[in-house]
């Protein structure tokens, strides 16, 4: 017997005394979406609220994003094509590369990716393959400026896994990268970035 | 587990004591005795009563645990409401049983005994309808909600009926929810961890410096009273009947404590 | 008297790690319940909700797992099964070997621990660097981790910076931050030259083949950004019907393991990369592993097979704040641990028998379960396995006698009676071990055996009647 077969017969051997079996239950939609959730109506407004909860900073215009990052004084910024609409007022002002590549992991300290949605009741940015242009481009940079568009962002958890898009590499980033290990204190920035950002668009 | 909505509420009821109540605390029984019949029951108590048989159940030891439920189930025969002034041994009855009887013939017989069984408090509020109780005792309290009423309405009822008591002051502590550290004979073959659990619910009880410590069961007040008294500071405890007990003393001006 | 393995750890722990294992599950404890309460009018009823979708999935194993592996399949990714830990460990090795692979960066895996894979492959010359913080420091230490979802809990940032120094990481320092710096520029060279990424996953949808990973640091995003193939352990119970059903599991997930609405990082896989999706491994392999979890399925303890290890109910125990997560002896830890654990063993059953014991029974894990296991009842289950297998159980007296007296109400009362002896005998002095180990900390009260039975009667004659 092949590993397959055996684990499939023990489960079936298992399964087969069991006078009678668990039902499927009916998870209504939304079911455990937060209770303040129905009192909230600007998708908008929520996920800025939220997302600075977990500690994404939010950014309403590529303004107030470019004087933010001035003032960080980054070495590298990461901005591929399909940003270059949105960030034109950062040329010149900080220096732009265009491309991404595991090569510069160490010199591009900041990296804007365009994001594929956002969820309001988590603050929770969506990441995909598809909008992604390199997964480490939104990952080892310092800083990740995620650019969201407002008419992406669902209400809920549930609804944005009821929507989960054809892609084999979702993620959700709920705030930056970080660990209480040590001793339970809280340090931002382990493995991905120390901060995360959001420019809405 | 049995479906506790559907025990039967009415007035004629059976009291099963406890064995510690059998053995340390017959002023619990009482108690009980007075307050069931202050609420207008009539208290039959069956008399080849002995115990619920935890002890055996909760050290794996089933056969001799169901010997001892065995012989509880034919001692509580009827259809009447079985009241425990203890959640444990309620629990015990309606939930413990269940399992030890599972696959064993007799478990429709042992659960019909299980699904008549109420502990006290939730008995007072939920079988009798009882919402405040009359009478004051005037005094700081902190109350355990004991273990094995979670879950269950118990801990719930017994506060609000507390709660309406006047002079009764119930004051919060820290990590309410974290056990005594009795459990049984836990207490005697995990001496180390259940002292210290132990001595952890007390420096939480001691730092808001209540009269009594309260609980529906004995056998947290046995352990912590018990723990107390060793360690040279002994604490005052009091199961939360004697306090609606006394507080209808009190009510009808003869006050017992 | 022989002593029970846990009660004796517990006395032997110093109180510095007793301390900051209880501060830090109490406070976890305690957040995890001001989220709930924050957010849910009835939290109650979508931990029972969540258990119900567990334990369907688990009576339905057959058809979900086939479902899953199909849908996987479908996207490219290869599935794998392994009946035994040796199995799982040899298909890692299998596939690195055919990969040509030397050098692997892993994120944290349960099922790895349990299958000791690191051993394993260092055994075949591969490099398995563990990226999760905690579980890093566990490796380099040569230690096993002390809590599901905290690994070095046990730890004091003083142990972790000397580990560092030891490693060539730097001089002593103990400063959280720097420690984590540290870390990550390490880390960072080990995720661009591995050759694989293994992972473990939280769950795996059945319908859409996805393997969900949460981590707060990013280290299973690293693992699988760089690398040329992903490997995942998958214990077989991981499965759920639906992405739907992920909406309540997930929101329960982070809440109950760290009071979080939602762990940092969500990822969802289903496939290798592809021509339209260019990022990513170029293979991904899901291993499904059994080892021993059929047994447990087809015993009486089958819901613990519900477990989605968030270690809510090491949290809360008040057993195992007292004695941290290496008392346990295995890989699972707290109320879960032992459940599982000694089920895991198979025919050392008998070695982890005590950690069923190792609980006052006072059920705050179950209350506070995402997926609402009857812990508890299954610890009791246990222990009568354990009796019928006649497991000598240090320190628990033999019910025999008890048993006797509760079944025969005439030689109850008459010892209730004669129990007033009790109070005129030397009781710490008696030969009795199980009265001597509740006596060293306790008293007992006054006996007052029969006092109650004669008060009734003498109502009774009083009343002429059993009420008023």
């Amino acid at each position: 017997m092949t590993a397959r077969e055996t684990i499939f017969a023990a489960i079936k051997s298992a399964l087969a005394p069991l006078p009678e079996r668990e039902p499927r239950p009916a998870v209504a939609h939304g079911v455990a979406d937060a209770q303040w959730l129905a009192d909230e109506t600007d998708n908008v407004a929520l996920f800025v609220q939220r997302a600075t909860a977990v500690g994404t900073m939010c950014f309403r215009s590529s303004s107030d994003c470019l004087a933010w990052l001035f003032e960080q004084q980054p070495a590298r910024v990461f901005i591929p094509d399909e940003l270059r609409d949105v960030t034109a007022k950062f040329e010149g002002i900080v220096e732009v590369v265009r491309s991404y590549s595991r090569d510069q992991v160490d010199e591009i300290d900041t990296a804007f990716t365009p994001a594929a949605g956002a969820i309001a009741e988590s603050g929770t940015i969506i990441l995909t393959d598809e909008s992604t242009p390199d997964r480490l481009a939104a990952l080892a940079p310092w800083t990740h400026i995620a650019v969201v568009r407002k008419d992406t962002i669902h209400r809920s958890v549930a609804d944005a896994l009821a929507a989960m898009p054809d892609d084999p590499n979702i993620i959700w980033v709920t705030g930056p990268s970080k660990t209480a290990d040590v001793e339970g204190i809280l340090i931002q920035g382990v493995h991905g970035p120390g901060v995360q950002g959001c420019l809405l668009i | 587990m049995i479906n506790l909505a559907t025990r039967p509420k009415g007035k004629r009821v059976q009291l099963m004591a406890t064995c510690l109540c059998d053995a340390f605390y017959d002023d619990v029984a009482r108690a009980t005795v007075e307050v069931l019949e202050h609420a207008g029951c009539e208290v039959d108590f069956p008399e080849g009563q002995t115990c619920c048989g935890q002890p055996a159940f909760n050290c794996g030891q089933w056969p001799a645990a169901r010997k001892v439920m065995r012989h509880t189930a034919s001692v509580f025969a009827g259809d009447a409401p079985i009241i425990v002034p203890s959640g444990s041994c309620a629990a015990m009855m309606f939930h413990g049983s269940t399992l030890e009887f599972e696959g064993e013939k007799d478990r429709a017989a042992i659960a019909q005994v299980g699904a008549r069984t109420w502990e006290l408090g939730d008995y007072l509020v939920n079988g009798l309808g009882i919402k405040e109780w009359p009478g004051e005792f005037r005094a700081k309290i902190a109350f355990h909600r004991a273990c094995h009423t979670r879950g269950t309405p118990s801990g719930a009822a017994v506060l609000q009926l507390l709660q309406s008591i006047q002079g009764l002051e119930i004051v919060p502590f820290g990590e309410e929810e974290q056990c005594c550290g009795f459990g049984g004979t836990f207490s005697v073959s995990f001496p180390n961890v259940s002292t210290a659990m132990g001595d952890l619910k007390l420096e939480h009880l001691r730092a808001v410096h209540p009269d009594y410590i309260v609980s529906g069961d004995m056998s947290c007040l046995m352990h912590l009273g018990g723990l107390a008294e060793r360690e040279g500071q002994p604490l005052k405890t009091l199961h939360f009947v004697q306090i609606l007990r006394d507080a209808l003393h009190q009510h009808h001006g003869q006050a017992t404590h | 008297m022989a002593k029970q393995l846990i009660d004796t750890y517990v006395a032997e722990l110093p109180p510095t790690v007793q301390k900051a294992v209880h501060q830090s599950t109490a406070a976890t404890t305690e957040k995890r319940y001001q989220l709930l309460g924050d957010d849910y009018a009835d939290s109650d009823g979508l931990r029972k909700l969540a258990g119900a979708i567990r334990q369907h999935t688990l009576e339905y194993l057959d058809t979900y797992l086939a479902q899953a592996e199909e849908s996987l399949t479908a996207r490219g990714a290869k599935v794998h099964y392994a009946v035994t830990a040796e199995d799982a460990c040899q298909a890692v090795t299998g596939i690195l070997q055919a990969a040509g692979i030397t050098k692997v960066v892993k994120s944290k895996s349960m099922v790895t621990e349990e299958i000791h894979l690191n051993d394993y492959l260092a055994n075949q010359g591969i490099e398995s660097i563990e990226s999760d913080l905690g579980e890093y420091i566990v490796q380099i230490d040569g230690d096993h981790p002390s809590h599901i979802v905290r690994p070095i809990i046990h730890k004091t940032r003083g142990d972790i910076a000397r580990s560092f120094e030891r490693e060539g990481l730097g001089d002593y320092n103990d400063d959280p931050e720097t420690i984590t710096r540290r870390a990550r520029k390490f880390m960072r060279g080990k995720y661009l030259e591995a050759g694989a990424g293994i992972t473990g996953a939280n769950f795996v949808t059945a319908d859409t083949g996805r393997l969900v990973l949460v981590t707060n640091e990013g280290n299973s995003r690293f693992c699988l950004a760089p690398a040329k193939v992903h490997i995942a352990l998958v214990g077989i119970e991981k499965v759920v019907p639906s992405d739907a059903d992920l909406s309540l599991l997930l929101n329960l997930l982070g809440r109950s393991a760290t009071g979080q609405q939602l762990t940092v990082y969500t990822e969802f896989i289903n496939g290798p990369r592809r021509a339209d999706r260019p990022s990513g491994p170029e293979q991904m392999h899901v291993i499904f592993v059994d080892n021993r979890r059929t047994e447990v399925l087809a015993s009486d303890c089958k819901e613990i097979l519900r477990c989605i290890r968030c270690g809510a109910c090491l949290n809360v125990c008040p057993v195992y704040r007292q004695a941290s997560g290496h008392a346990y002896r295995s890989v699972y830890p707290g109320p879960v641990g032992a459940v599982l654990s000694p089920l895991l063993a198979g025919d050392k059953f008998k070695e982890l028998a005590d950690l069923p014991k190792a609980s006052s029974l006072c059920g705050a894990c179950n209350e506070v379960c995402p997926v609402d296991i009857p812990i508890p009842d299954l610890l009791l289950r246990l222990r009568n396995r354990a009796h019928q297998e006649h497991v000598p159980s240090p320190g628990t007296p033999p019910m025999a006698g008890f048993a006797l007296l509760g079944s025969h109400p005439l030689i109850w009362r008459s010892a209730m009676t004669f129990g007033a002896a009790k109070d005129y005998l030397p009781l710490d002095r008696l030969p009795v071990p199980y009265l001597g180990a509740w006596l060293k900390t306790r008293t007992l009260p006054k006996w007052r055996g029969g006092k109650f039975r004669s008060w009734m009667k003498s109502r009774h004659g009083r009343n002429g009647g059993g009420g008023k």
